[in-house]
């Protein structure tokens, strides 16, 4: 039988470790390609997935079903490469590599040389020319699939700047792209 | 995947390549590593449980009224007339004279009535050197 998310969190609230382990199964990809579309690097993703999780669990009693938990940590991923990127900042030394480089920095094989075309350069490159609340509205939208009501909700913003948002953030990535 | 509003995802292109941005990073990602190190971190560092808004604010209340009630128990005004035995060099002019007002006052003999010193009263040892004043 298939358990709901909110069933596992309800398990999870309750004491059961599978609960979450089942929880991190069904999410941790889709949350690591998020973060990795949205510039974490790639040696960088895994703890980043790790520490996004963390903060999901320890405040998921304060999640209320307000949008899809998918979403919703989604949104706390983005928090976590922002507090990420400042710390790295801050220590002065290294930087988050913006998609792209990250892509060049671990290329060599055929495999990631195909991947990383012109196109999807250019692509990733537009995403760190936005805001980030336009670069995660576009994400959770594009690369997620998720509705706009999904996207406010998670985002703290209403369905109509969600909205605004993304045909902002299409119109300047079409610029960048075509 | 839900697409309620597909109008606006008009761009099937750009919609592809969003999907592949981050499609290496999810492949190399080991979830069951992933999931491990998550539970791991979670038993070793606990989840500090929510504290209701009401024991914070209930705290701060505490936490003034015992500070309140400390600076008042430490900070009491000082009494005005001194104590008994209190340092002579600690009093101002006025209180010097109205303690050199209360010594002059002459001492009222005549008060002192048999009644104040009856032999009854007095110890064998006064008694003995009672006696021994009258024989001169």
């Amino acid at each position: 039988m298939i358990s709901s998310d909110s069933a596992l969190i309800a398990a999870w609230l309750g004491g059961d470790e599978q609960a979450a382990a089942e929880l991190v199964r069904r999410h941790a990809r889709a949350l690591a390609g998020f973060l990795g579309a949205a510039g974490a690097p790639e040696a960088d993703v895994d703890d980043l997935v790790q520490e996004t999780l963390i903060r999901a669990f320890r405040s998921l009693a304060s999640f209320r079903g307000q949008c899809q938990f998918r979403t919703w940590l989604l949104a706390i991923g983005g928090n976590a490469l922002k507090d990420s990127v400042r710390r790295v900042k801050s220590r002065g030394g290294g930087r988050v590599l913006p998609l792209d480089e990250s892509l060049e920095a671990g290329g060599g094989s055929p495999h990631e040389e195909a991947v990383a075309d012109e196109t999807e350069r250019r692509l990733a490159e537009g995403l760190q020319q936005l805001s980030r609340l336009q670069r995660e509205v576009f994400l959770l939208r594009a690369q997620q699939g998720m509705d706009y009501d999904d996207i406010a909700q998670a985002l703290g913003t209403t369905p109509g700047a969600a909205r605004v948002h993304y045909h902002h953030a299409v119109k300047r990535l079409k610029e960048l792209v075509q | 995947m839900n697409l309620n509003d597909r109008d606006d995802l008009d761009d099937a292109r750009l919609r592809e390549i969003a999907q592949r941005l981050g499609a290496r990073a999810a492949e190399q990602l080991d979830v069951e590593r992933t999931a491990a190190g998550v539970l791991e971190r979670l038993r070793k560092e606990p989840a500090r449980r929510r504290v209701p808004l009401w024991v914070p604010i209930a705290a701060a209340i505490v936490l003034l009224l015992g500070g309140a009630e400390l600076w008042r128990a430490t900070h009491r005004p000082e009494p005005v007339v001194a104590a008994a035995g209190y340092d002579l060099k600690t009093l101002s002019a006025d209180q010097l004279r109205d303690l050199l007002q209360v010594i002059d006052q002459p001492f009222d003999v005549d008060s002192v009535t048999a009644e104040d010193t009856g032999l009854d009263d007095l110890t064998p040892a006064e008694l003995r050197t009672l006696l021994a004043t009258l024989e001169g």
